[in-house]
């Protein structure tokens, strides 16, 4: 009987193939790396300058200071950055992996789905997003007038987990629908993921309930970055501190229970040349 | 004029020691939605019922090299599909290796080539041999065992100077060398081949038949191969097996499956201009005293053919050949075909 599970030696030999890979295409051409570099740093500044600009216009914004805003910046620059970084392959968007019949070359991979998955990392190609949220959260607590406890990094680290567990479960709950209609739900997860990206930037501080709570509960961008860092920085209760877990619980189970569902009508009813909108080959 | 009844369809019953595959009465249906005339189609579409696989039971013996033949949309990818386990069946049973293809993946991967012609397993913006080495870790390819089937691939599909190029920058043949060499490194017990000859200029095809052919007959891979090219079909494998609308039609060697299309025969006759007249035997061409016909040696027979031939006047050369069997096959997709337009296949069922 040969093993299901792959262990943990074998995992990090394939997460140091897949580095190796990735380094390797970073450094085939200097020019080519110099401007991977320098686009990535320029996208990654502007994407959060606009709400840090206004918020050290006016002195920060509902509620929050601009060094309070510049730690949530960067906290959502670390979230979405790490899944960046390890969802290469196409891993954080499966309904294009879907989609586009490459599902097919994992079928035939000696290899769990999950670790297929998780294993395809661009640590090089991908990560200046995780490392510009690192140095701006660095900045942001060397700013802010806070008193550390130990025990704080765990709460962050926990957060954090919490957070990426959502965005992951969002975008695999929705690609699940990508099993029955594969042509159409192709994007369905570059969407949700780049929709969260872009609500997630914004503090609800001051916000209206009913704009709010939605973004807490049906379309949870506020729990990426804005509600973490209301946690971290000391401004909610204790019992809401549990939430973003509790739910990220939640999401996860759902969109497992979804896309196993949506996986076993795949294998068993689908084919690209005859299910409508079958995915592209 | 063909039979219409088949022959050769009683292959001998496998030891499950000895079966590399068991299809057992497979059956696979899909479902189409398709548009309806009117606006009420927006929301009301025609169910149809596709069998791409109908009840298909064979079986494939460890070390034998087997093609796998029908026309465009007879199911032969599906096959490839469920085999690889890409796909469930609807009803039946497959086993491969021994194993479920649905429930063994991970083992059944380990032992298992595939290679579907018209997609690459290469990474495409990095070196062969960078996909190579991909594959050694993923595979979990001993290291003795990936340095002797490298060296294998590299002697016999003569890949040495793409090692080092970027996949996408290969010729079609290059890349399909490149492939096939991939899909070896982990010695597959079993290797399906889904039309792996697509597109292939002569030389790169012959390349890859000889190689094919050479794994087979010295290390006893058993290979499953599926092409439009009978005759590169016929080639490489003894057996044949054949489908069409999702049925078994044909299973058995290729010169079988020439009496099955009526054993015809073609020959050309050169005179001195006459035109012999031969009872039984259908004129294809004549120009310039130079004649060629058909035969069907199970109504007439050589002996008779001969008796005609010597008896007829004016003759100075006779050449007789085997039909190609690419002639044979045609004339059986046009049968398929014509019995097709007369009964109506398709299975419609409203959904209201």
């Amino acid at each position: 009987m040969v093993d299901k599970k792959v262990s943990l030696k074998r995992y990090f030999k394939l997460l140091g193939m897949y580095a190796r890979m990735d380094l390797a295409s970073l450094t085939r051409d200097g020019k080519f790396m110099a401007l991977v570099i320098a686009a990535d740093l320029i996208s990654n500044v502007s994407a959060i300058s606009g709400i840090f600009l206004l918020a050290w216009k006016f002195g920060g914004i509902g509620g929050m200071d601009r060094f309070e805003v510049l730690f949530m910046l960067a906290y959502g620059n670390i979230v979405m950055g790490f899944l960046n970084m390890m969802g290469g392959s196409n891993a954080l968007f499966p309904s294009r992996i879907i989609g586009r019949g490459q599902w097919e070359h994992m079928f035939i991979m000696p290899l769990p789905y999950g670790v297929q998955l998780t294993v395809g990392i661009f640590p090089f190609t991908g990560s200046s997003t995780f490392l510009t949220g690192v140095a701006l959260l660095i900045v942001a607590l060397c700013n802010l007038d806070m008193t550390f406890v130990w025990w704080w990094l765990g709460l962050l680290v926990l957060l954090l987990v919490a957070s990426m567990v959502i965005v992951v479960s969002l975008s695999y709950l929705l690609s699940s629908l990508a099993f029955y209609a594969p042509v159409q739900c192709e994007e369905i997860s570059s969407t949700v993921i780049y929709s969260v990206e872009r609500a997630m930037t914004f503090p609800l501080s001051g916000m209206p309930a009913y704009v709010r709570y939605p973004l807490l509960a049906f379309f949870p961008a506020g729990l990426t970055a804005w509600f973490p860092t209301m946690i971290l920085l000391g401004k909610t209760t204790a019992f809401e501190n549990f939430y973003p877990a509790v739910f990220a619980l939640f999401t996860m189970f759902t969109a497992a229970h979804f896309f196993k569902k949506g996986f076993r009508y795949y294998v068993k009813k689908g084919i690209n040349r005859y299910v409508s909108g079958g995915h592209r080959s | 004029m063909l039979k219409k009844g088949l022959t050769d369809m009683s292959q001998a019953v496998i030891v499950p020691e000895q079966a590399a595959v068991i299809a057992d009465s497979v059956s696979k249906i899909f479902i189409q939605w398709q548009k309806r005339e009117g606006a009420r189609s927006i929301f009301r579409q025609q169910k149809r019922t596709v069998a791409a696989l109908e009840d298909v039971s064979f079986q494939i013996r460890k070390g034998e090299f087997v093609a796998y033949a029908g026309p465009n949309g007879a199911g032969k990818s599906t096959t490839m599909k469920l085999l690889s386990g890409m796909l469930q069946p609807t009803k039946g049973r497959i086993s491969v290796l021994g194993m479920s293809p649905e429930k063994d993946r991970i083992a059944l991967m380990k032992r298992l080539g595939v290679l579907f012609g018209n997609r690459t397993e290469l990474w495409w913006d990095h070196p062969v041999i960078q996909s190579f080495e991909w594959k050694k870790v993923v595979w979990d390819i001993p290291d003795p065992v990936y340095k002797r089937n490298l060296d294998r691939v590299r002697e016999l599909l003569e890949i040495d100077g793409i090692l080092n190029t970027f996949a996408r920058e290969l010729s079609l043949g290059q890349r399909m060398r490149a492939d096939l060499a991939m899909m070896l490194l982990h010695s597959p017990e079993l290797v399906l081949l889904d039309e792996p000859t697509l597109g292939l200029d002569v030389v790169a095809k012959r390349q890859m038949i000889e190689f094919l052919k050479k794994i087979n007959r010295e290390e006893g891979v058993t290979i499953l191969v599926t092409s439009h090219d009978m005759d590169d079909l016929e080639e490489m494998a003894r057996r044949i097996m054949m489908i069409s609308k999702g049925r078994l039609v044909y299973d058995g060697d290729f010169d079988g499956l020439r009496m099955l299309a009526g054993n015809m025969t073609n020959f050309t006759v050169t005179t001195d201009g006459r035109e012999p007249e031969l009872q039984g035997c259908r004129l294809l061409s004549g120009e310039h005293g130079v004649f060629e016909f058909e035969a069907d040696l199970s109504c007439t027979p050589v002996r008779v053919l001969l008796e005609m031939l010597s008896q007829a006047d004016g003759i100075r050369d006779v050449e007789i050949r085997r039909v190609p069997i690419e002639q044979v096959i045609a004339r059986l997709y046009q049968s398929w075909k014509s019995e097709e337009s007369i009964s109506n296949i398709e299975n419609y069922t409203i959904n209201q």
